[in-house]
């Protein structure tokens, strides 16, 4: 029976995290931890040749200051560390603001005192670091992950040669970074072998095996605590150097050692969105059918790895298009590793969806028109169509002036643009267990991750539910390596790993409970089938004659042992689907560009949870509206180094920004192919349209088409 | 940031001399110099707390307005003497920073404040501010937020301060206490443009400090007003910015002063585009004519090219928008 | 407030003095100057206080109520005194530039960002953290509008949000959701709760004024 799950519940960690009682990991009080401070590389490409400590190491509370002569030679883990090498092992630099040397003082304020005091000297490469320079350099990655950089269906060429209306077009995005509000933060504690590290990471378990591997020591004897994440975004997915370092030289050096990234660190320590071009080579009929598809992008890679993340993958399943050739090119740049970033396929739907909106202009074919009749089937668990048609009403798209330019409210021109949005959720093993105390109370365990989304929230109504108990007679424990595994929350697939598992342990809980019940001389429902037996509120009750009633408290308190239930239940990944449609103004005179307001219509599966289900959407719009007019990471072509790593040139956008009115629509129908419930990953869906609904409301507003992010304002003067 | 001492003198005399002292300079707000330290862009052994200074006040009489040093940004911002008389600075000093920034941060800190150049604030960097003779990486590199007047080969960062520009308009005088006594800087005097010497940012002598500053009131000061433009809503540099006092008499300009932030290496006062319109009707097209004025000798770099026709812009809104411009 | 003048302390015995100090707290004396520089032994009031560079200081701070005195170097800010030398890590530290807000703390009532001041610099001040607002188990109005109006998502903006609209109420910027936006836009939210935040903002501000 669902009581909860699908209602707007509030966060039961709410309490803790308004009152400053939420501990994340650099909040763990650890006796006696020493700080440690990160000396980054200030060249490109190279070697050093020469680093002078001596004057750090005598600094006031430093106790050792390592660098690669001395740093403990490590393993290069595989799977969650993406790097290719590991710094400080030798002398070579591969990129600007890698580790070259890790200062460890009493206090926060010596360490980084004496990092400053530092003397690096380098042989110096001429670095190349932007796509531009290397565009004859791209080259086919071989598959990442089993996944292959070239999709190929049907015969594009042809289809291009033969169609009537054609387009050739080319986007342009700049790196991004992800910048959670909470820095990376590592504390490693070694006690006896055995390594305890409190971190901010979205994977407990990918932390674990990436330790283990590194510092050659048996998994079981790592564990990883992760309570709460001050937003991830996918910084903290995969595993990188300061974690692995900082553990190494706790281990050496015999205490707790902790290392907090500065805001400037994490723009070359934690991947980020590459800079990305594409370009899109579309056929279609006059009607707006697409014929044929050529989707070539180049990505940044490093040369120590061959990683894409930004996907093009929508490009040969959303629409129906007999013909499609993707390729996903990269280039070798003296740049970090790139990793996923909130949204990663957000940088080829930015070109497939504002190529889209060309074509409309170039048929006449109305946006959602256009959309509708390319409109893939892809059987009952996709409602996209319901997307476009709820969103358009809502949004009064139908009363859409057809001409550019042709509205002007005051100073400012108005434009409405809409787009497809979609992503690929993933799915992880996970194991779950559903205890029910003595006290009647219910714990949930599963060593998944809060970032934010509402893990905390509905597992505990899942379990709720699940178990028959009210929400507040729940404890959901996540975010350590004791519990059962799971896996990372990345690629929105914390809710669909999950909740399969923690559902079935939960309804193990409550069988078992029951048995425990009519098996019990002193209960009321002793020798009632079990079958006949429903819980409600805590209570059970025999459904034929529901004066025989227990309670959960009443029978596990009796029994005088809690009752475990663990179940490992694997879910599929799929897609989640949805439409959005933004209006924006742009100032007839100083071209800069405000959203005013959103709608959109997803299509996330069932809705387990309202709330936290428009958060993402209010979150993933705003994030759409960074990567559309505000945020660039800008890094010097000459020497590879960023040069706005900080909150106040690298604009994330403020309150100010945020679109007055966000309306957000469910088709809430549970998806038959998902084992949470019928839930899709929903996350990250709800971002990846925006920035070109954003360029086409422009273009509608202004006739001005721009195909390079940031819109800012210099590309408006109109 | 190194292990610095601290003293927190009760008396101006005290401060002037302590800070007078090599390796020693004033802290007020710190929102400035804690960054600039932390950052390693600057390094100073000693810091004098100036907060006991009795230099808070503002006060108004028939010469003007008198802003004491140690006055905080909101402080004057919502002083309704200022808003009324003022608004220019009210209105800057409203769109700077952010509330928090704004209720800590002191006037005499924000006109020192430096310029927030990428270069500049990263040690890891090549910077001839900082370091002298290393290089200016922004005249070849990214410099999309760089000045495009009174640059030079060796610096084109811009200052910051949406404030200087304020008070650069309405001709306002600085009055310094330093190891020889008082004197009086106008703010057209207090910042130098780079040169060969990019390092030297102001006229200020060591252990100089600010005490006050006195804005002129009257006519012109009661017409002013403050545009700013950037590319996030709020909390935001300037991209460029407008500081526009102008007396029209019978249609006519009867007295004009136009500062700019975003576009110069200092708070940029534009004689020329005020000629251009004094004694003119204030047209369409005499404000054109006062645009080019303005940018005439400009130096666009890659990335900032945008900024002269964007500065034009804004001087035509900032004048069409409170109505002088018809 | 002049028997709160910081007292300068050597490194080497700031030890002893956080031991002297806790008897002279408890028999709310003057707080004793153990081993301190030149000039120290002058009454604390009417000499400027000198701490040389490489010493730390004793200062006094009320935070959420309650005394406490701390020993810092100068160069320790208010936001890592109170994370990591009082324990107090309810308010984050997240760009240690005042450019996040996450660190925004109440100073004698006011919002300031903790990242850019120093500690040495707010001896004597009443300092409100977000620990300190709720009574018991009562939270403060902002709190509950948080959680009422789902205002945050990771929490680690949150702290800062919370005392940020504290005094956002408290200074009248919260007649309009226009004016909430731009008074809240000091502090970033990068989960971009922001419309939730803005809602939050101003039922709190109708239900204090009540
Ligand atoms: C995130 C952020 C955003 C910002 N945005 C803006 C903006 O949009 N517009 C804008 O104009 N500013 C902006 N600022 C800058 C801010 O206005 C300045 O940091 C502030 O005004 C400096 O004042 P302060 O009292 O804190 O100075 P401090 O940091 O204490 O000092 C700055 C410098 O001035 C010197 N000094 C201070 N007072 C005196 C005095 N009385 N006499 C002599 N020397 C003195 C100090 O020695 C130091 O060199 C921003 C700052 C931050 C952190
Ligand atoms: S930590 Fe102080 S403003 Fe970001
Ligand atoms: S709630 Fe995550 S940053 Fe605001």
């Amino acid at each position: 029976m669902s009581r909860l799950v699908g209602r707007d519940v509030a966060r039961v960690e709410g309490r803790a995290k308004v009152t400053g009682a939420a501990r994340y990991a650099a909040d763990q009080p650890v006796a006696g931890v020493l700080r440690g401070f990160l000396v980054l590389s200030t060249v490109a490409r190279g070697e050093v040749t020469r680093i002078d400590t001596g004057e750090a190491r005598g600094g006031p509370g430093v106790v050792a200051v390592y660098t690669h002569r001395d740093m403990p030679r490590l393993a290069v883990p595989e799977g969650f560390y993406v790097k290719g090498f590991l710094p400080m092992q030798d002398a070579r630099v591969y990129h600007n603001g890698q580790p070259v040397a890790l200062v460890v003082a009493e206090t926060f304020e010596q360490a980084r005192d004496a990092a400053a005091r530092v003397r690096v000297e380098y042989r110096a490469e001429t670095p190349v670091t932007a796509l531009a320079d290397a565009a004859g350099q791209a080259y086919l990655p071989p598959p990442f992950h089993g996944e292959p950089n070239e999709v190929i269906r049907g015969d594009t060429g042809a289809a291009l040669a033969a169609a009537p209306v054609r387009l050739d077009v080319e986007y342009r995005a700049p790196a991004h970074h992800h910048n959670p509000i909470e820095p990376h933060a590592t504390t490693a504690v070694w006690d006896d072998g055995r390594l305890t590290v409190y971190e901010s990471a979205q994977g407990v378990n990918a932390t674990r095996q990436m330790l283990a591997a590194a510092l050659g020591v048996p998994p079981a004897n790592v564990r990883v605590i992760s309570e709460y994440l001050g937003g991830g975004f996918g910084a903290k997915g995969l595993v990188w150097p300061h974690t692995l370092l900082n553990a190494a030289v706790a281990r050496e050096i015999g205490r707790p050692v902790r290392t907090v990234l500065t805001r400037a660190q994490m723009y070359t320590s934690n991947g980020h969105r590459a800079e990305f071009h594409q370009r899109l080579r579309i056929g279609a009929t006059r009607r707006g059918v697409l014929t044929g598809i050529e989707h070539t992008s180049t990505a940044q890679l490093s040369r120590t790895d061959q990683s894409v993340f930004n996907s093009s993958i929508a490009t040969h399943t959303l629409y129906a298009c007999p013909n499609v050739h993707v390729r996903q090119l990269g280039a070798d740049l003296d740049l970090p590793t790139s990793s996923f970033m909130r949204s990663p396929e957000l940088a080829a739907q930015f070109g497939l969806e504002t190529a889209l909106d060309e074509l409309s202009h170039r048929t006449g074919v109305d946006p959602v028109d256009l959309r509708l009749r390319n409109h893939a089937d892809a059987g009952p668990g996709k409602h996209l169509a319901e997307c476009y048609r709820m969103g358009a009403a809502e949004f009064g798209w139908r009363r859409r002036e057809r001409r550019p330019g042709a509205t002007r409210d005051g100073d400012e021109y108005v434009g409405w643009g809409m787009a497809t949005e979609t992503h690929t959720y993933g799915n992880f093993e996970a194991s779950a267990r559903v205890t029910v105390g003595t006290d009647g109370r219910v714990q949930v365990a599963v060593a998944t991750q809060e970032i934010g989304t509402g893990t905390y929230t509905v597992l505990s109504q899942v379990a709720a539910d699940a178990v028959g108990v009210p929400l507040d007679r729940v404890t959901t424990r996540i975010g350590d390596t004791d519990l059962p595994p799971a896996g990372l929350s990345v690629a929105s697939s914390t809710m669909p790993s999950v909740i399969p598992s923690v559902d079935r342990a939960g309804q193990d809980a409550r069988a078992a409970v029951i048995r425990l019940a009519v098996a019990d001389s002193r209960s009321p429902l002793h020798g009632v089938p079990p079958e006949r037996v429903v819980t409600d509120r805590g209570r059970l009750v025999d459904s034929a004659d529901p004066s025989r009633s227990d309670t959960y408290r009443a029978v596990v308190g009796r029994h005088g042992r809690a009752v475990p239930a663990t179940a490992a239940v694997r879910n599929t990944p799929g897609h989640t689907y949805g439409a959005v449609f933004v209006e924006v103004r742009v100032h007839h005179r100083y071209g800069r560009v405000r959203v005013t307001r959103v709608v959109g219509a997803y299509d996330p599966g069932r809705v387990l949870n309202r709330r936290t289900l428009r958060g993402q959407v209010i979150g993933g719009v705003t994030w759409g509206i960074g990567y559309a007019l505000t945020e660039h990471t800008v890094v010097d072509r000459a020497t590879g180094r960023v040069v706005n790593p900080n909150l106040s040139t690298y604009l994330v956008p403020v309150n100010a920004d945020a679109p007055p009115s966000v309306t957000a629509l469910f088709v809430d129908q549970p998806d038959p192919g998902s084992a949470a419930m019928g839930a899709k990953g929903f996350g990250e869906t709800p971002m990846t349209g925006v920035p070109a609904a954003i360029g086409n409301a422009i273009f509608h507003a202004t006739g001005r088409r721009l195909r390079e992010v940031p819109f800012t304002q210099d590309k408006l003067l109109l | 940031m190194r292990a610095f001492g601290y003293t927190a003198p009760a008396d101006p005399a005290t401060a002037v001399r302590l800070a007078a002292q090599p390796g020693t300079t004033y802290v007020a707000g710190g929102t400035d110099l804690l960054n600039l330290m932390r950052d390693g862009a600057e390094d100073h052994e000693h810091l004098v707390d100036i907060n006991r200074l009795d230099l808070a006040a503002v006060t108004a009489d028939d010469a003007g307005l008198h802003v004491g040093g140690l006055a905080r940004m909101r402080q004057v911002a919502e002083d309704r003497r200022v808003r009324t008389g003022f608004p220019v600075l009210s209105q800057a000093l409203l769109a700077s920073a952010s509330p928090q920034v704004r209720i800590m941060a002191s006037i005499g800190g924000n006109l020192l404040q430096r310029t927030r150049c990428g270069y500049f604030r990263d040690p890891g960097s090549a910077c001839n501010k900082r370091v002298p003779g290393s290089g200016c990486p922004a005249v070849e590199g990214q410099n999309r937020m760089h000045a495009v007047l009174g640059g030079s080969p060796h610096c084109i960062a811009t200052h910051p301060s949406d404030l200087a520009v304020a008070l650069l308009a309405l001709d306002a005088v600085v009055r310094v206490l330093g190891p020889d006594g008082a004197r009086q800087i106008p703010v057209g005097e207090l910042y130098r443009e780079p040169g060969d010497t990019p390092h030297l940012e102001n006229t200020l002598r060591p252990g100089e400090l600010i005490t006050a500053v006195d804005v002129p009131g009257g006519p012109l000061a009661q017409r002013s007003r403050y545009r700013k433009l950037r590319d996030r809503a709020t909390f935001e540099f300037a991209v460029v910015s407008v500081a526009a006092a102008v007396h029209l008499r019978g249609g006519r300009v009867r007295d004009v002063r136009l500062a700019f932030g975003g576009i110069g290496t200092r708070p940029w006062r534009s004689p020329e585009a005020e000629d251009a319109l004094r004694g003119r009707a204030l047209t369409a097209v005499a404000v054109a004519e006062a645009g080019r004025a303005l940018v005439r000798g400009a130096q666009p770099r890659q990335h900032n090219a945008f900024k002269v026709e964007l500065v034009q812009r804004a001087l035509t809104g900032a004048l069409h928008e409170w109505g002088a411009l018809r | 407030m002049s028997e709160e003048e910081p007292v300068p302390v050597r490194r080497r015995t700031v030890l002893k003095v956080a031991t002297a100090a806790g008897t002279a707290a408890a028999a709310g004396a003057a707080v004793p100057v153990t081993g301190a520089a030149e000039g120290a032994t002058a009454p604390a009031a009417t000499v400027p206080p000198t701490v040389p560079a490489g010493a730390s200081v004793e200062i006094t701070l009320s935070v959420n109520g309650a005394r406490r005195r701390v020993a810092v170097e100068p160069r320790v800010t208010l936001l890592d005194a109170l994370r990591d030398r009082i324990g107090l890590t309810g308010t984050k530290k997240g760009c240690d530039r005042g450019e996040c807000g996450a660190c925004t703390v109440l100073a004698d009532g006011e919002r300031i960002k903790s990242c850019l001041t120093l500690a040495v610099m707010r001896q004597g001040s009443r300092i409100t953290t977000v620990e300190g607002l709720a009574r018991g188990d009562d939270l403060h109005p902002v709190q509950a509008a948080f959680i009422r109006h789902d205002a945050f998502q990771c929490g680690g903006c949150t702290p800062g949000q919370i005392m940020s609209a504290v005094a956002c109420i408290a200074e009248g910027h919260d007649g309009s959701d226009d004016e909430v936006r731009e008074w809240m836009s000091g502090n970033l939210c990068r989960c971009a709760a922001y419309q939730n935040i803005v809602a939050a903002v101003r039922d709190a501000g109708r239900e204090m004024r009540g």
